[in-house]
C-alpha cells in the first residue's frame, strides 16, 4: 500500500473524528490535532522517502462502472505537494489554539472536518491525471473551502464574502470545464497527457479558457475580486491555508495545462507575463491603500501571484524562444516563489490573526506598539514582512532573483519580447519597492510606536501553540535565504517533467545558488561585525531613557502619530487613475472649529468595472426576460417538452 | 592586494569627501566654511557620547543604523573601486546589492516609525515614496547596461571584456545615464533639490527628520553608512565618465579618489545653485531620471546589437 494514500486516509479520519466527538471539545480537538499532524508528517515523509518514491506512480479506479479516475504523480505534482503538507499541519496547530471558545463546538468540528477535506482535495488536485478526477477533486476543494469561509455566517460581511467566493469559484470552474469540454470534443480522450494532440488553434482556446478559470482561483487581476473579501472573513488559519496554499492550485492548474498542451506559442507566454505584471503592481498598490490588516494581506496575495505568473510567463517565453536558461530560471523562480509565498504569507496571516484576536480590531490605524506587548508575534511578523518585501537575506529575495535572472535573459531579444522584458524588470523593481513600503507601513503602524487605542494597549501575547507555528515559519524564511541551493535544486527538480526543451546547465544553477548563499551569509557576517562594534562602543556609556523628542510639543498624545492612511497617502495619490480614493472629511473651518474628521477608502477598479461593466448590464438584459419565469409549473413542463421536441427534431436533419 | 588596499582607503576616506561639498558651498556663499575634516570630528564626537532612547522604541530602532551601515559597507566590497577588480563579484551581484540597500531603507523607515513622532513618520513616508520611485530608475540603468555589456555585476561593467566607456560605441547613451544617475545620487543620498539636511524646519526634511531621535554611536553609524553610500554612487558615476584600466596599477588610486572629489564638487555646485524643490515636484524629478534611462534603453534597440 502506498504511504501517500495512507497519509491522505489518516487526514480524512482526522477530519471525521471531531465530528463524532464534538460534544467533548477538548477530546475532539486533541484527537483532531494528533491525527492531522500525524497524517501530514506521514505525507511529507512519503514525498521525500526513497522507498515510497512517488515519481511516476499511477493509481486508477473505476467509478460508477463507467468513469475511470486516474491519479499520477510527476515532478510538478511533487513540488506542489510540499507546501500542502508543510503549511497545513502548522495551520492545524494554530487552529487548535485559535478556536478556544467552546459554545460553537459543532461548528468548530465541521470546520475541522472541512479543513481536512480541503487538505485532501488539494493533495488530490495536484495528482489528478485525467479530466474527470480533476473536476471532481477541484469541486471538492472549492466547496470545502466555501464552508470554511462561512465560519462566522451570522455576520453579513461574511455572507457577502462567501457568496462572492462561491460565485468566482464556480464561474472559474465552469470556464475550466469548458476548456476540458473543448479539448474532449477534439480528442475524445480524458487523460491530460492526450491534450498535446490538439491542433494549435484549439490549444490556444483551451489554454486561455483554462487560464481564466484557474486565474479566478489564483486571484489574478481582475479576477481577484473575491480574495480581499474572503480572506478577512475566514478564520486566520483558514486564510493562511487559502492564501498560502489553495490559491496556488490555480497556478498549478495553469502550469499543468501549459505542460499538458505542450505548446510553445509565444502569445501564451506574453499574455501570462502581462497578467502577472498587472496583478503584481496593482495588487501591491491596493494593499498600500487598504487599512484592514487581513484585507491588506489578501491584496499582497494578488501581488505575489503576479510575481509567480511573471516567472511562469518568462519561462513560457523562454520555451517559445528555445532559450533553456530563461525557461528554466523563469519556471524555477515561479515554483520557488510558490513555496516561499506559502511560507511567509501563512506566517503573516498567523501573525495578523493573533493581533486581531488579542487586540480585537483589524484596522491598522487603531493598533500600534504591539512589538512590546506581543514580542514573538512582532518579531516573526517582522521576519515575514522583510521576506515578503523580497529583501535579502530572506527567502522572498531568492525567488525574485531567479525571476529577475530570467527577465534579464529576455533582454537579448527584439520587438515585443524585449519590451516586455524591460517592463517586467521595472515592474518587479516597482513591486519590490512598493511591497517594502507597504510592509514598513504595517510593521511601523501596527507593531511599532505607541498604541493608538485602548484595545491595542491591552493586547497580550497568545499561548505557545499560537506562536509556535510562526516561529517555525520565520526560521524557514531565514533558512531558505541562507541555504538557497537545496531549495533551488528542489524547484529545478520540479521542472524536470515540465520544460521540454531541456535542462538548464547545472553549473549555472549551482553557481547562482552558491553566490546567493554567499551574499546572504556575507551580509549577515558584516551585520554581526557592525553589531559587535556597536556593542563595544556602548560599553561603559551612559544610556538614558526619555520621551521621543517632540519638536516643541509638550502635550502630544499618541493620536498625533503618523497613521497608515497618512503614510501611504502620497504614493496612493500618485497612482490616482488606477486607484480610486474616496475621501470623507470635515476640515477646520470658522473661528471656533468643531471636531475634525478624515477618512479614506480606496476602491478596486476591478471591483467597479465588474460591477458596472458586467453585472449591472447583465442584470438589465436578463431583467427583460423575467416574464419567462413566473412560477407556473405546468408552463415550465411545457418549456421542457418543447425544448426536447425541438432538439429531437433537429437531430433528424 | 591592491583592491584590499583601495577598499581600506575608501572606508577610511569616505568621511573626508562630504567636507568638500561643505567647502564648495561655503565658497559660493563667500564664507570660509568648516574645516575639511569636519565629518571626522563629528564622528569622533558622536562615538564618545552615550545615547538617549525614547521610551516608545523597541529593538527595531537600534537595528536601523546597523542594517543601513552594514548594507552600505557590503556594496563597497563588490564595487571595483579604482578600476581594480573587487574582492567579490558574481553574475547578478548588482541586484543583490541594490536590494541590500533597500533592506537598509526598510529598517531606517521602521526605526523612524518606532519613535511614534509625527515628524519622523512624515519623513519616513517621503523617503519610502521617493526611494521606491528611484528604484525603478536604477533598474532601468541595469537594463541598459545589460543590453550594452551582457553583464549583471559591477566588476563586469568596469573591468570586464566590454567595459562601459564614454568612448565606446554606445557612449552617447551614457550621457543620459550619467545625468540620470546623478539625479538618483541626489535622491538616494538626500541632497539638495530633493532634500535639505540643513533646513531649520523638520517639516521640510526627509532623511534628516527620520534620524532625529538617534544619538551617540547609533547616529555615527547612520552617518558613516550615508558616507559610504554617497561614496559608492560617486564612484559609480565617476567610473562611467572616466573608466580606469587595471593595467595602470597603483596610479589608479590617486586618479580614482581625485575623480571622486570632482563628483563631490559637482554636488556642491548643484547644491549652491539650486533651491530645494517643493515636495510635490520631487516625484517628477525622480521620474525624469527614469524616463532618461528608459529612453536610452529603447535607443539600444537600434545602435547596439
Amino acid at each position: 500500500m502506498n504511504t501517500f494514500l495512507v497519509a491522505l486516509a489518516i487526514i480524512v479520519v482526522g477530519g471525521l473524528l471531531p465530528l463524532a466527538t464534538y460534544r467533548n471539545m477538548a477530546i475532539a480537538k486533541g484527537l483532531y490535532l494528533g491525527t492531522t499532524l500525524f497524517g501530514c508528517i506521514f505525507g511529507l515523509i512519503s514525498l521525500f522517502s526513497a522507498s515510497a518514491n512517488l515519481h511516476g506512480l499511477t493509481w486508477a479506479w473505476s467509478w460508477l462502472h463507467c468513469f475511470t479516475l486516474v491519479f499520477s504523480c510527476d515532478s510538478l505534482s511533487f513540488f506542489f505537494l510540499i507546501p500542502i503538507f508543510l503549511i497545513c499541519p502548522l495551520a492545524a496547530i494554530y487552529g487548535f489554539a485559535y478556536f478556544d471558545k467552546t459554545e460553537n463546538s459543532l461548528r468548530t468540528a465541521i470546520s475541522f472536518f472541512c479543513t481536512n477535506m480541503l487538505i485532501v482535495a488539494m493533495a488530490l488536485v495536484t495528482v489528478a491525471a485525467n479530466i474527470l478526477s480533476f473536476a471532481l477533486v477541484w469541486e471538492m476543494m472549492s466547496l470545502s473551502s466555501y464552508i470554511l469561509v462561512m465560519y462566522d455566517y451570522e455576520k453579513p460581511e461574511t455572507r457577502t464574502a462567501g457568496y462572492l467566493y462561491f460565485l468566482f469559484a464556480q464561474a472559474g470552474a465552469l470556464l475550466i470545464f469548458a476548456a476540458f469540454g473543448v479539448a474532449y470534443s477534439q480528442t475524445g480522450e480524458l487523460e491530460f497527457s492526450k491534450l498535446a494532440l490538439l491542433p494549435a488553434e484549439v490549444k490556444l482556446i483551451v489554454f486561455f479558457l483554462a487560464f481564466l478559470g484557474f486565474g479566478s482561483k489564483a486571484g489574478v487581476f481582475p479576477l481577484h475580486v473575491w480574495l480581499p473579501h474572503a480572506h478577512p472573513a475566514a478564520p486566520s488559519h483558514i486564510s493562511a491555508i487559502m492564501s498560502g496554499v489553495m490559491i496556488k492550485m490555480g497556478i498549478y492548474g495553469i502550469l499543468r495545462m501549459y505542460a499538458a498542451l505542450a505548446t510553445s506559442d509565444l502569445r501564451i507566454g506574453e499574455a501570462v507575463l502581462v497578467f502577472g505584471m498587472i496583478s503584481g503592481v496593482l495588487g501591491v498598490l491596493y494593499a498600500l491603500g487598504t487599512h484592514n490588516l487581513k484585507k491588506l494581506l489578501a491584496y499582497h496575495s494578488v501581488e505575489n501571484i503576479g510575481i509567480i505568473l511573471m516567472g511562469a510567463g518568462l519561462g513560457m517565453i523562454g520555451v517559445a524562444k528555445g532559450n533553456v536558461t530563461m525557461a528554466g530560471f523563469g519556471f524555477a523562480g515561479c515554483l520557488l516563489h510558490v513555496l516561499n509565498h506559502s511560507i511567509f504569507k501563512s506566517l503573516l496571516f498567523f501573525g495578523a490573526g493573533a493581533v486581531i484576536k488579542k487586540a480585537g480590531t483589524s484596522h491598522v490605524d487603531h493598533l500600534g506598539g504591539l512589538m512590546k506587548r506581543m514580542p514573538i508575534t512582532g518579531r516573526t511578523f517582522l521576519v515575514g514582512s522583510v521576506s515578503i518585501s523580497g529583501l535579502p537575506p530572506f527567502n522572498g529575495f531568492v525567488s525574485e532573483f531567479l525571476v529577475y535572472f530570467a527577465a534579464f535573459q529576455g533582454l537579448k531579444y527584439t520587438h515585443s519580447t524585449l519590451l516586455l522584458a524591460i517592463l517586467a524588470i521595472i515592474s518587479l523593481a516597482a513591486i519590490g519597492g512598493l511591497a517594502s513600503f507597504c510592509f514598513t507601513k504595517v510593521v511601523g503602524i501596527v507593531f511599532l510606536g505607541e498604541p493608538r487605542s485602548q484595545h491595542a494597549a491591552e493586547a497580550r501575547e497568545g499561548g505557545r501553540l499560537l506562536t509556535l507555528p510562526m516561529t517555525i515559519l520565520a526560521a524557514l524564511c531565514l533558512a531558505i535565504g541562507i541555504f538557497p541551493q537545496s531549495f533551488m535544486d528542489l524547484a529545478f527538480a520540479g521542472l524536470a517533467d515540465m520544460v521540454r526543451i531541456g535542462r538548464v546547465d547545472a553549473a549555472i544553477v549551482e553557481s547562482i545558488g552558491i553566490n546567493l548563499a554567499l551574499a546572504s551569509r556575507l551580509f549577515l557576517l558584516i551585520f554581526v561585525v557592525v553589531l559587535t562594534f556597536r556593542r563595544l562602543l556602548y560599553r561603559n556609556k551612559v544610556i538614558t531613557k526619555g520621551p521621543t523628542w517632540g519638536c516643541g510639543f509638550t502635550q502630544g498624545t499618541t493620536r498625533i502619530q503618523y497613521t497608515g492612511s497618512s503614510f501611504a497617502r502620497s504614493v496612493v495619490n500618485f497612482f490616482r487613475p488606477f486607484v480610486i480614493v474616496r475621501e470623507s472629511k470635515v476640515l477646520l473651518e470658522k473661528i471656533f472649529p468643531g471636531k475634525t474628521e478624515y477618512f479614506t477608502r480606496i476602491e478596486d477598479i476591478a471591483d467597479i468595472a465588474m460591477h458596472r461593466g458586467l453585472a449591472t448590464p447583465l442584470l438589465v438584459l436578463l431583467g427583460k426576460f423575467r416574464w419567462i419565469q413566473h412560477g407556473n409549473v405546468q408552463l415550465y413542463i411545457g418549456y421542457i417538452i418543447i425544448a426536447i421536441s425541438v432538439l429531437l427534431l433537429a437531430s433528424f436533419f | 592586494m591592491e583592491s584590499l588596499l583601495t577598499i581600506a582607503l575608501a572606508l577610511l576616506l569616505a568621511p573626508l569627501f562630504p567636507g568638500i561639498i561643505l567647502k564648495v558651498k561655503a565658497a559660493f556663499a563667500g564664507k570660509k566654511g568648516p574645516p575639511l575634516f569636519i565629518k571626522y570630528y563629528t564622528l569622533s564626537k558622536l562615538l564618545r557620547k552615550g545615547s538617549v532612547y525614547s521610551t516608545s522604541t523597541t529593538f527595531v530602532f537600534k537595528l536601523g543604523p546597523i542594517v543601513s551601515c552594514a548594507g552600505a559597507m557590503m556594496i563597497l566590497l563588490f564595487f571595483p573601486l579604482g578600476g581594480m577588480s573587487p574582492i567579490l563579484c558574481f553574475h547578478g551581484d548588482v541586484i543583490v546589492l541594490f536590494y541590500i540597500l533597500g533592506l537598509g531603507r526598510f529598517f531606517t523607515i521602521a526605526a523612524a516609525l518606532d519613535t511614534a513622532s509625527p515628524f519622523q513618520g512624515m519623513g519616513a513616508a517621503r523617503e519610502a515614496f521617493f526611494g521606491t520611485l528611484a528604484e525603478a530608475s536604477i533598474f532601468a540603468i541595469l537594463i541598459l547596461f545589460y543590453r550594452m555589456t551582457g553583464a549583471l555585476s559591477f566588476a563586469e561593467y568596469f573591468t570586464g571584456a566590454t567595459p562601459i566607456s564614454l568612448a565606446g560605441p554606445a557612449g552617447a547613451l551614457l550621457l543620459l545615464v550619467i545625468v540620470s544617475l546623478f539625479m538618483v545620487l541626489l535622491i538616494e543620498n538626500s541632497r539638495v533639490p530633493v532634500d535639505d539636511p540643513a533646513t531649520h524646519l523638520e517639516l521640510t526634511m526627509i532623511h534628516e527628520v527620520m534620524i532625529l531621535d538617534h544619538s551617540g554611536p547609533d547616529l555615527a553609524l547612520i552617518e558613516l553608512g550615508s558616507f559610504y553610500k554617497l561614496l559608492f554612487y560617486s564612484a559609480f558615476i565617476f567610473l562611467i565618465v572616466c573608466p580606469l584600466k587595471a593595467t595602470w596599477g597603483l596610479a589608479n588610486v590617486p586618479l580614482f579618489f581625485g575623480g571622486i572629489c570632482l563628483v563631490y564638487v559637482a554636488i556642491g555646485l548643484v547644491e549652491s545653485g539650486m533651491a530645494r524643490l517643493k515636495m510635490n515636484l520631487v516625484p517628477k524629478f525622480v521620474l525624469t531620471s527614469l524616463i532618461l534611462v528608459f529612453f536610452a534603453a529603447i535607443l539600444t534597440m537600434e545602435f547596439v546589437k
